[in-house]
């Protein structure tokens, strides 16, 4: 009889029992990955301090909240010191027209990309940011351009996104020449791609180096490839044996190759000056997501123009006339030996910190969806590593990627010198990167100083990973942040 | 429940219909929107300008969220559905249906695994319609020696 009974209740309970076996780890992964409706990045995943010294602020792990003497809001430029170049933008949505379509974007002042920003090596830059109309809020950040921390303009880390009839202002010294962007980092995915972009050209104190200096900044808008925010070719008058500078911007999720019809230089990377950069011929430059390069034709003697190929579907044409476009070539550039080897100006040997920063891929729960996610260190979204230094240290990281897709790595407010892919040595000129192009199965060896107190975001810079969590962060020791990603602020970096 | 059991069976092979046509729809689309101008490189997003939008979010969103989600229901249904052999066919299509969801996430990264993922479809369907199909003759099949159904009187 009472086997009977066990007999009749396992029948029952059995499939319930199953039920729960199969649910709940499911529900229990689910539940795990929810975030809270406001975080600190500060308190995000866990403390890596790359074997170097733990301290007792940072071992912690926590933050004090409000505006302490480390707080990020507090690292700017010397607030007494009068502007030298003044900006305002008034960032608004409203319709583009892209090749004669009419899409939904953004403009800054009217226009996207943005007006372009040009100061002169030691100014002072203001940018005084309105937002208009843009729903979602707006900040701005600088891309590759090495700013006080309270100044990076990533809502939630930095500051609170500016809302509609909000303002920001923006101030840094312009101390390092180049070609460099800035874009808002609140939403940064839909509003980068739909317009809320422009260009930001520090030229040295002399002046521009070339006489014939042309902005080719590159967008995909709603499929449609264009330079300077107009689609098809950009055409630029130059005379017969004048050099010309291409200051060639990627503000794509994806890498695009860049090439010419005659023979080129790469002048500069990531707004880097590269040290006795050769003549470049059958082979393209790759500039990664959000990757800037420099390139310097020299225009024929006979008059011909010269193309420079932005990827397949748009060039900068140079000149008279047009010439065929010339073929892409099949191998692009390397950068590991383009140009002659110079100082660092520190010692990379002299490391403190050793970080690894792998990425891979795996099914998983984040922010409660369910998916094949990026992972960084075999971790998901937000149980990311925070790599942790102190103000002075030489940091060498390792980034790897195994995830069967190419990701544009993006340091802030640093730079990072490249010091070997796969192993093999850096043998040419410092190849200086804050947007460096990992793809598939490659690993890199980077090193960088550590001086530039703040809280710095370190991401994929295809803006659709990052969203679905390629977000980790370096952090100075006894450096806080009294903003809060969610929350009130409805602070959404990605 | 048998009756759940029969109709989650037919649904997930409903979903495996819907999903072939989705990206098939999707992959002509956007072949027609190439050739109309776009370009489709890294940078293209998936938004609705995309030629096959539709197609490509409906068959991620089939295929992440929907059919597995049917193909979980279905072996739930068969625990207490008790239908000889329910069990074991819901798990043989649940694993197929996880088979199919590894595939088509890993082809992103080993294109070739895409050969797979299309043949596993017609598989996935087939067990799925095989498991639905055989309910009522595996449910008479276990009653009718024992205790004779009655059927209604045939004039």
């Amino acid at each position: 009889m009472a086997v009977a009974i066990t007999g009749k209740r396992l029948r029952v309970l059995l499939p319930i029992l199953a039920s729960v076996a199969i649910l709940a780890p499911l529900a229990w992964l689910w539940q795990a990955s929810l975030l809270p409706k406001s975080y600190s990045a500060m308190d995000m995943g866990y403390l890596d301090f790359g074997g170097g010294d733990a301290g007792q602020e940072s071992a912690a792990g926590h933050h004090h909240g409000g505006a302490s003497a480390g707080s990020v809001a507090d690292i700017q430029a010397d607030p007494a010191r009068k502007a030298d170049v003044r900006v305002d933008l008034v960032a608004a949505q409203e319709r583009l027209t892209i090749g004669g379509k009419s899409i939904a974007g953004y403009t800054l002042n009217g226009t996207s990309p943005g007006p372009t920003i040009t100061a002169h090596q030691g100014q002072l830059i203001e940018v005084h940011l309105r937002n208009a109309s843009v729903p979602a809020g707006i900040t701005l950040h600088w891309h590759g351009y090495d700013v006080p921390a309270a100044m990076d303009g990533v809502a939630g880390i930095t500051q609170d996104e500016a809302p509609v009839g909000a303002e920001f202002t923006y101030r840094f010294v312009a101390e390092q020449i180049g070609t460099y962007w800035y874009h808002s980092h609140q939403v940064a995915n839909e509003q980068v791609i739909g317009g809320l972009f422009g260009a930001l050209v520090v030229l040295p104190k002399a002046g521009r180096p070339n006489d014939t200096d042309v902005l080719a900044t590159a967008h995909t808008y709603a499929g449609r490839k264009t330079i300077n925010g107009v689609a098809g070719d950009l055409k630029v008058p130059a005379r017969a044996g004048q050099r010309v500078r291409v200051r060639v911007i990627n503000t794509d999720n994806g890498a695009i190759e860049a090439w010419a019809s005659a023979p080129y230089k790469v002048l500069s990377i990531d707004g880097y000056d590269v040290n006795q950069p050769t003549e470049v011929t059958d082979r393209s430059v790759t500039l990664t997501g959000g990757g800037r390069a420099d390139l310097e034709v020299a225009m024929p003697d006979d008059g011909t123009a010269v193309r420079v190929q932005v990827s397949k579907g748009t060039a900068v044409i140079l000149g008279n006339g047009d010439v065929a476009a010339p073929p892409q070539p099949t191998t692009d550039l390397n950068l590991l030996a383009y140009g002659s080897p110079a100082d660092f100006g520190f010692e990379p040997a002299a490391a403190n910190r050793h970080f690894d920063y792998s990425v891979g891929r795996r099914p998983g729960f984040v922010k409660g969806w369910p998916g094949l996610w990026w992972s960084i260190n075999g971790h998901l979204y937000p149980k990311v590593p925070m790599y942790v230094v102190r103000e002075g240290d030489i940091a060498i990281m390792r980034i790897e990627n195994h995830s069967g897709d190419v990701h544009p790595m993006h340091l802030h407010g640093h730079h990072a010198v490249v010091l070997a892919r796969n192993g093999i040595p850096a043998t040419g000129s410092p190849w200086w990167v804050d947007s460096l192009n990992v793809l598939d199965n490659e690993t890199f060896d980077i090193a960088f100083v550590a001086n530039n107190p703040g809280i710095w975001m370190d991401h994929c810079h295809n803006l659709e990973h990052a969203k679905d969590g390629m977000v980790a962060h370096l952090m100075y020791e006894g450096v806080t942040t009294p903003f809060r990603i969610g929350g009130a602020a409805e602070n959404q970096p990605e | 429940m048998k009756q759940a059991y029969r109709v989650l069976a037919f649904l997930v092979a409903a979903g495996v219909m819907f999903q072939a046509a989705a990206i098939a729809y999707g992959m002509f689309g956007l072949i027609k929107w190439v050739e109309r101008g776009g370009t489709l490189d890294q940078s293209t997003e998936l938004t609705p300008e995309l030629g096959g939008y539709t197609g490509f979010s409906f068959h991620a969103a089939g295929g992440i969220f929907v059919v597995p989600a049917i193909a979980l229901l279905f072996l739930i249904s068969s625990f207490f559905a008790k239908i000889p052999g329910g069990i074991k066919w819901a798990l043989i299509v649940f694993g197929v249906a996880v088979l199919q969801v590894a595939l088509g996430l890993f082809a992103h990264a080993i294109a070739g695994l895409g050969w797979l993922h299309g043949l596993n479809a017609l598989i996935l369907f087939g067990t799925a319609v095989t498991a639905g199909m055989r309910v009522k003759r595996a449910v008479a099949s276990k009653v009718a020696p024992e205790e004779p159904v009655a059927e209604p009187a045939v004039l």
